[in-house]
């Protein structure tokens, strides 16, 4: 009934593989002093496939696929940022690394089951109340992290798969209308909107615009989805005045965006190569310079300038490792999310939560990469699982949770069977 | 399901998405590797080339590697690395000089190298007949558009490293061939060529009187060169005399309207009356001030000094030469000029190879032959010299600058052989009595050019 492709061995054999051959390049062509400089690398990266190949094997769902393309990026990204300006071990992005294995866990615990998710619907919105005042009274200023000690966090990163979800969830509340004045509306479609405009609100107040694409990519998927509906019974005289609406928007953002954004805009990088256009002059000129196979692990320059290991990632990596192995990545990146394809959402609520989560993934990788390699204006947001970052790999790990949860979700019989246990439990207590 | 399956099909597209732009992003990155790489501080290039071999640019030039002076002729022409001068063919070629390629890297041992149609040999000799006068000189293949000589005075020695850039005199960083400069009597071309375009071979009819001056119908006078003036004479004497009266007449003349002068001039590459955006002749990067005049009113004396080329017009020597290729191929189109003839990559294989490209038309064939005639004939009654055996198509031209305080002289023309079509511009920067002439000059080009390409 699943499809995964390769066999389950077959798929931890072909990680091993890949994680080997990275170690195999960063010993014969990275920048180290003595191979003993190698060993808490090697034991990190097989440490962690090992600990997932564990987990896996006492948790194992019916697709695996997702869980093992997990473990290889991440042993992946281990490596990418273990060896950005001479080879060690990342202890942070190790940290980082398993966070995003157990977020990956707990979301697919938490969203599999679509009814409870419509049950507490509710808390969702309670949560994204509760991260949207954080950033308002946490950051200090107009900021979007909340410093602790030495850890940074970026609560809007968590607004994303809480956003997902009640786009999802509320997507067959659709024809539930009630009327308020001359007007049949629905509640979710209403609470949807509300919190959509707070959210928007919010990034714009915070000077955070990079993140906005991301989320207006997550509302144009609930829109669609809304609109293939077989209840949405939307006309068309609506859809043309959303999509007027929509232009209209976007016009008046270009117009009304902040001087730093429109100067983003408009920039010629290679003018202002020491000035604005830093970060991309340097990123493009250490892609030309890594080539096809890259000037080898820890040997770039890249490692020097700012958030190289965050927002120009994709540069760093394809001037130590080359073009070739900084396309492999985002290929396995894209990889990941065709798993829904092979495996379809069985309900609205999955077909939605998968498409929300490939949209915010999608938004992201181009906003990153494109950004950096200025084919659209540079925003600095991170590459899924690659940028170093905790908020961001506890994110997008929770957001293939939800990915994998679309593609195994629980059935009625299965919740049924899950009621009837809960009511059991409950008589018994009673009983005692 | 159909809806479901719907959000497949959206997952599909956004999936698509991605991958066009990720493909057409990695076709950009690899296609645009060499320029990205020439933009970083230190990257391996290749050596610069003349026609016959000789080193032009050279990443590692030191003074203890060539003479002092080897390259003071083609300092702000052929430049350097240095980013000191924008307008130069290093600067403006550095991709192609670099010795990188995305699959094999940066290559210190790599062939990148850029092959010019410059000669130096020539070039500098003729430099050096400047004297201690300054100006500048360019000459090129009229019918194929290669450039063989090309420099102004006062240039920059790159071996001084730029040490002494703050007692450099003025204009040393800017090859003066690509940039602005006041015509003089070289303007009458294009007011001969406009007439013709107009009227014809009518105007070979006209004659006017000259008495030293002439008062216009706007009642203001018109001085001629020669204060007892020239008498009554047609153009192709008052073209060999550089008679202003005449030119004066022959503009007020009710045959013809300012439209129909501004109209030639403007297809000849004029920007007139600072109406819509000034033009510039690009060619391998570089970039050349084609022209700029005032034309208000066919009765005002600014207006006729404008169309003898004195006051607001402006032309660049390129562009002076240029006309030349139109006149001299008798087919009223400029061959456009080039300085790169192939370039070679970090392999050695030949990369770019330039091909002769023409502008667009000025004027009629017609009009191209009777200006031809009439440069011909002056040049066979006054500058037989230049290129004994020869004929050579002249016209010397006396600028006013700085408000008159100083004059340059400037010669354009072109040498009638199909076997040496070459066609040049020469100015002599505040030129006084008894120093060196442009026609002097123009003769250790021609010769020195035409022993070079015949050996």
């Amino acid at each position: 009934m699943f499809k995964n492709g390769l066999s389950y061995a077959g798929s931890i054999l072909l990680m091993l593989i890949a994680h080997a051959a990275m170690l195999g390049i960063v010993l014969v062509r990275g920048s180290y002093t003595t191979p003993m400089d190698l060993v808490p690398l090697v034991l990190a990266v097989l440490g962690l496939d090992l600990a997932g190949i564990i987990a896996a094997a006492l948790y194992r769902q019916m697709t695996y696929t997702l869980d093992i393309m997990l473990l290889t990026i991440l042993g992946m990204s281990l490596i990418y940022q273990s060896c950005f300006g001479g080879i060690g071990l990342s202890l942070k992005h190790l940290i980082t690394c398993i966070a995003a294995l157990v977020a990956c866990e707990i979301g697919f615990l938490l969203t599999r089951n679509h009814e409870w998710i419509r049950r507490h619907k509710p808390w969702i919105y309670g949560i994204i109340g509760v991260l949207v005042l954080a950033i308002l009274f946490l950051t200090g200023g107009r900021s979007m992290w909340i410093n602790i000690g030495s850890f940074s966090l970026q609560p809007s990163e968590f607004i994303k798969p809480c956003y997902i979800l009640i786009c999802a969830a509320s997507i067959v509340e659709l024809h539930k209308k009630i009327k308020i004045l001359f007007f049949y509306v629905s509640v979710d479609t209403l609470c949807l909107c509300g919190a959509t405009v707070l959210i928007f609100g919010l990034q714009w107040w915070c000077r955070d615009l990079g993140s906005l694409p991301t989320f207006a990519a997550i509302f144009g998927c609930a829109l669609v989805c809304r609109l293939c509906y077989p209840r949405a019974k939307i006309n068309k005289p609506a859809i043309a005045a959303m999509c007027i609406g929509g232009g209209m928007l976007a016009m008046a953002a270009w117009t009304l965006a902040p001087a730093y954004v429109q100067d983003r805009l408009h920039v010629d990088i290679w003018a202002d190569q020491y000035g604005s256009g830093y970060q991309q002059c340097q990123a493009l000129i250490g892609i030309a310079r890594g080539g096809w196979l890259g000037a080898g692990p820890g040997q770039g320059y890249l490692h020097n300038v700012f958030a190289h290991e965050s927002d120009i990632v994709f540069s760093t990596i394809s001037e130590e490792w080359g073009l070739l192995y900084a396309g492999l990545t985002v290929v396995i990146l894209l990889i990941m999310l065709t798993t829904t394809l092979m495996n379809p959402p069985k309900n609205y609520y999955h077909a939605m939560m998968a498409a929300g989560v490939t949209a915010a993934f999608l938004a992201q990788m181009a906003l990153n990469i494109f950004g950096s390699c200025n084919l659209i204006p540079f925003t600095g947001v991170t590459l899924p699982f690659i940028s170093m970052g905790g908020s961001s790999m506890m994110t997008c790990g929770f957001l293939v949770g939800m990915l994998k949860a679309a593609q195994s979700p629980l059935f009625h019989h299965e919740i049924k069977m899950g009621r009837k246990k809960t009511t059991r439990k409950t008589e018994r207590r009673a009983q005692a | 399901m159909k809806s479901i399956r719907r959000g497949q099909h959206l997952i599909t597209i956004m999936l698509l998405v991605f991958l066009a732009g990720f493909g057409y992003l990695l076709y950009r990155l690899q296609h645009n590797a060499g320029f990205y790489i020439s933009h970083a501080k230190s990257t391996p290039l290749g050596y610069v080339y003349d026609r016959k071999g000789e080193i032009l640019f050279d990443p590692e030039a030191t003074a203890g590697k060539y003479d002092a002076d080897y390259f003071i002729d083609i300092g702000n022409l052929i430049g350097d690395n240095s980013k000191q001068m924008t307008n130069t063919l290093v600067a403006q070629n550095l991709p192609a000089l670099t010795n990188y390629s995305f699959t094999l890297g940066e290559r210190s041992d790599g062939h990148a190298a850029i092959y010019c149609t410059l000669d130096h040999e020539v070039n500098r000799k003729v430099y050096d007949a400047f004297g201690a006068k300054d100006g500048c000189a360019v000459a090129y293949n009229y019918k194929t558009g290669e450039i063989y000589v090309c420099f102004s005075k006062p240039s920059v020695n790159i071996l001084d490293g730029y040490s002494n850039i703050e007692s450099l005199p003025e204009g040393s960083l800017l090859c003066t061939v690509f940039s602005p400069t006041v015509p003089g009597s070289m303007q009458k071309i294009a007011t001969t060529a406009a007439a013709f375009e107009t009227m014809g071979n009518a105007v070979l009819d006209k004659r006017y009187a000259c008495a030293g001056s002439y008062t216009n119908l706007g009642g203001q006078v018109i001085r001629c060169h020669a204060a007892v003036g020239h008498g009554e004479q047609g153009l192709s004497e008052a073209f060999a005399n550089s008679c202003n009266p005449f030119f004066a007449q022959l503009v007020e003349d009710p045959a013809w309207t300012l439209d129909d002068i501004a109209g030639v001039y403007r297809k000849m590459g004029y920007r007139i009356n600072n109406e819509g955006e000034q033009t510039y002749l690009e060619f391998d990067g570089l970039s050349a001030y084609t022209a700029s005049t005032t034309l208000i009113d066919k009765t005002d004396f600014n207006t006729q000094w404008g169309c003898m080329g004195q006051g607001m017009t402006l032309v660049s020597p390129l562009q002076m030469m240029v006309w030349q290729s139109a006149i001299a191929n008798t087919t009223g189109i400029s061959t456009l000029p080039y300085l790169i003839g192939h370039t070679t990559t970090v392999t050695g294989k030949t990369a770019q190879t330039a091909s002769t490209a023409f502008g667009e038309a000025m004027f009629s064939e017609q009009t191209a032959a009777s200006v031809r005639e009439i440069m011909l004939e002056n040049g066979r009654g006054h500058y037989a010299e230049l290129l004994p055996g020869t004929d050579v198509g002249v016209k010397s031209g006396t600028a006013q600058v700085e408000n008159g305080d100083k004059e340059n002289s400037l010669l354009t023309g072109f040498v009638d052989d199909p076997a040496f079509p070459v066609a040049f511009c020469i100015r002599i920067d505040d030129r006084k009595s008894g120093e060196v002439t442009t026609s002097q000059i123009a003769a250790v080009l021609l010769q020195e050019l035409k022993a070079s390409l015949n050996e």
